[in-house]
């Protein structure tokens, strides 16, 4: 075994000289790491492995599948879409068919609305929002930075878009009361939206974009701009407006009075009110217990025909003719 | 074996030598050598016929090489070396060394590889695109002009089918690997320009981008390309034509990295589309909505873990460092996103992170989507090796699976006398490997020094047989006669 023998071979480590006297070695010090003889595991992907991969994920998965899927379909949602007529009824009337159980919230959904845009995501101030000390710090949220020579607060697109339908729920001619306190993250009221800043010179210029803020109440305390200023992943998204606090029964009428003030039609956008409940995984999205049931039966069939195929055409493990070699001898 | 000999040492060429006349003697020598290599070229095809035929081998000395080196004849000793196993050019000068090397280099264009020991060969090996120098007793200046140097001849065994091969191997994997990682997080951000507005908003955070490749891929990748070994060492040597994959390029040509790059382009798709339509309601019980910054958490969460994750399947021999690189990897991204979404500080243009992973983890979608996206990611490819190892297998899988229960023979010599039978060198090896490890046998010589090694065997009570071909040589060196 030539591996076991005087070892200081490629890679220019150098080696003994000759002229030395016979015992005075100068051949570096053997170790495992450096004469790559580290132990490892050479893992080998034999059919037998593939088949029981597939077979643990489905497993795994179909169950998880199911779970996720009854957990999406737990949930109740209606949605309406409201901006079509230019001035709505203002009554809309709403019928519960499954039993909503508290609480109930509600969102608004924009769609076409790109609040992913580079140059609107780019257009705030976190520092501005978060202290009061820095209340000029505007550079960042051009144009929407001055008005009539003052810097505005909360400055940029984001916070000047802010949206301003309202709804107000009745429910067999008694007002539900929608709870709007604790509707955006707990780390943003706690620490990103400050409580010294005020709004300021706000939406004081020509072009309203959306809601004006009461200048008395503290930016931490503003959780409909709080849950505006968390921008959306993609150009169709829900924002949570409130909580309803009351059990829905099937068959119950919800009479929505709202205003319909948010400009969408310049750009087409769509505007929706969505009631939900939720589950333990979230709103009503189907994706992942179907992606999951997907994934699952997918690997349980691989793994069926991976074994009918093994089955029918068996390749010995290390068969020698299967060698390149072997096949075309005398090939170059 | 069927020998062409071109030689200077014939009767007829040494008659006209006497005569002395210089031109005469370039002249007919010439002549001589264009016949002898057009007759040659004539004869060698008809060897070929027969894959079972004897090989062909090439003798020429030193002043016909003079002579078939010239532009209107070396075509023709290319065309003849080229269909000959073996050439053997005996009493060339160095010049001449280099010259072969050259006309080979160019003319047939391959790789061309050139070892020697002594001060005479620095031009050959210069010459050639690998030169290995051997250190020893002639000196230092092979060594100096070098690209590898080794100590003693036989080295040259290992250096080629063994390390050169992983090398190979090693070099194909990481730049395939690196290809592929980048193309699945680029391509994630390239499906989400498609939903916003093409205004060229990122994805992902700063500094996920410019950590990506420093810090939460790069480790395991060095890892892979430092110890990966398809094939044990001995082995490797005891299946040399596993060299030919390196010569043919067989693990880095188009279809390898078409392959790759389609994985990638799925894997993206999986990473984007699964992540974005599976947060677009709320996040957990209370009803609170994801925003973009969240989304490309959990997005990149799952790139790191499953970029990870495809390069432990890639490799062929799973150290601990391995272990070590990957859970590092992966660790250290979930210790950065902790510390970053932690703090807020001055210098950070915006807070876009704060809190954003505590939020994600204390939610159970994180958990549900992180085992599905990695597992869906990683599906393709699993299928894609399972189909290939066991359709489509390549040879070293081959040697891999039939000797996948060999005892990990490396470090245990003592392994080598449970087998029976031991052919002389093996004896003679394992004989050897029985000396104590701190002496040093080692001496540098060349090529195996007579008698060296006996020597200090029988120092310690060992028997190791001599080699035929020292008996031989040194029984020749009693006399003038031929060796051999």
């Amino acid at each position: 075994m030539s591996s076991s023998t005087p070892s200081s071979s490629a890679g220019g480590v150098g080696s003994a000289d000759s002229a030395a006297p016979r015992r005075n070695s100068k051949r570096p010090k053997y170790s495992k790491f450096t004469q790559q003889e580290l132990p490892a595991c050479k893992p080998i992907l034999t059919p037998r492995w593939v088949i029981s991969a597939f077979m643990l994920v489905s497993i795994v998965f179909i169950p998880i599948g199911l779970v996720s899927l009854f957990a999406s379909r737990d949930v109740v949602e209606i949605i309406d879409r409201y901006e079509t007529a230019c001035v709505p009824d203002g009554y809309k009337n709403d019928k519960v068919k499954k039993r909503m159980k508290k609480p109930i919230y509600v969102y608004y959904q924009l769609d076409n609305f790109y609040q992913n845009h580079r140059r609107y995501v780019k257009s705030r101030s976190d520092s501005q929002l978060k202290e009061n000390s820095s209340w000029d710090d505007v550079s960042s949220c051009k144009p929407e930075d001055m008005s009539n020579g003052q810097p505005i607060v909360p400055c940029g697109l984001i916070a000047w878009s802010l949206f301003n339908d309202t709804y107000s729920f009745s429910l067999k001619s008694q007002q539900l009361a929608v709870n709007k306190k604790g509707i955006s993250w707990k780390s943003d009221r706690d620490s990103k939206f400050g409580k010294d800043v005020f709004p300021k010179n706000f939406q004081n210029g020509t072009l309203k974009g959306g809601a004006t803020l009461d200048p008395s109440i503290p930016l931490s305390e503003q959780e409909d701009l709080i849950v505006w200023m968390r921008t959306a992943a993609l150009p169709t998204f829900r924002k949570l407006y409130g909580k309803i606090e009351q059990d829905l029964q099937p068959n119950d009428q919800i009479l929505v009075t709202l205003d319909n003030n948010y400009n969408t039609y310049s750009f087409n956008g769509k505007k929706k009110l969505v009631l939900s409940t939720t589950s333990w995984l979230g709103g009503k999205n189907d994706f992942l217990g179907i992606a999951y049931l997907t994934v699952g039966g997918m690997c349980f069939f691989l793994a069926l025909s991976f074994t009918v195929v093994y089955l029918i055409k068996p390749r010995r493990l290390g068969d020698p003719s299967y060698l390149s070699w072997n096949r075309n001898p005398g090939g170059h | 074996m069927k020998q062409f000999i071109i030689s200077s040492e014939t009767d007829a060429i040494r008659e006209v030598e006497e005569r002395g006349d210089q031109t005469e003697i370039a002249r007919f020598m010439k002549e001589e050598v264009k016949k002898q290599l057009k007759q040659f070229l004539d004869e060698a095809p008809q060897y070929f016929c027969s894959p079972s035929g004897p090989k062909l081998a090439l003798v020429i000395d030193g002043k016909c090489l003079m002579y078939a080196l010239e532009p209107s004849l070396r075509i023709m000793l290319l065309t003849l070396s080229l269909n000959c196993s073996s050439v053997v050019c005996c009493r060339v000068s160095p010049l001449q060394k280099a010259q072969v090397t050259s006309l080979v280099k160019k003319g047939a264009r391959k790789i061309t590889l050139s070892i020697g020991d002594g001060a005479n060969d620095v031009s050959m090996i210069q010459a050639a695109h690998i030169g290995i120098g051997i250190s020893g007793l002639e000196g230092m200046q092979a060594v100096m002009a070098s690209d590898f140097a080794i100590a003693q001849f036989r080295f040259l065994e290992d250096l080629l089918l063994v390390h050169g091969r992983w090398s190979y191997i090693r070099l194909c994997k990481v730049v395939m690997y690196f290809f592929y990682k980048n193309l699945a997080f680029t391509l994630t951000q390239f499906w989400f320009t498609f939903g916003t507005g093409f205004s060229g908003q990122r994805f992902y955070d700063d500094w996920f981008q410019s950590l990506y490749n420093v810090i939460f891929t790069a480790l395991p990748v060095v890892i892979v390309g430092l110890f990966d070994q398809d094939i044990s060492s001995s082995l490797s040597k005891k299946y040399p034509e596993l060299y030919k994959e390196g010569v043919r390029n067989m693990f880095f040509n188009r279809r390898i990295v078409a392959i790759w790059a389609c994985f990638a382009v799925y894997q993206s798709l999986v990473f984007f589309y699964f992540v974005s339509l599976s947060s677009s309601t709320s996040r957990d019980s209370d009803g609170k909505m994801f925003g973009l910054w969240d989304v490309s958490t959990m997005a990149f969460t799952c790139v790191v873990v499953t970029v990870n994750l495809r390069l432990l399947m890639m490799c062929n021999s799973i150290t601990r460092w391995h272990y070590i690189s990957v859970g590092g990897s992966i660790i250290v991204w979930f210790v950065f996103i902790f510390v970053y979404s932690g703090i807020m500080t001055r210098f950070d243009r915006n807070d876009n992170m704060f809190w954003v992973i505590y939020v994600l983890m204390s939610t159970s979608y994180f958990y549900v989507t992180l085992l599905l996206v990695p597992v869906a990611a990683l599906l393709g490819d699993f299928l894609y090796l399972g189909v290939q190892r066991w359709f489509f297998p390549y040879d070293y899988q081959i040697v891999q699976e039939s000797h996948k229960d060999d005892a990990d023979s490396i470090n245990t010599p003592d392994s080598q006398e449970t087998k029976e039978h031991l052919t002389p060198d093996e004896a003679r090896s394992n004989a050897i490997s029985q000396l104590p490890k701190e002496v040093s046998k080692h001496s540098g010589f060349a090529f195996d020094s007579p008698g060296y090694e006996s020597f200090f065997a029988t120092q310690f009570g060992k028997y190791v047989p001599p080699k035929a071909w020292d008996v031989a040589r040194r029984a020749s060196m009693k006399s003038k006669s031929k060796p051999k």
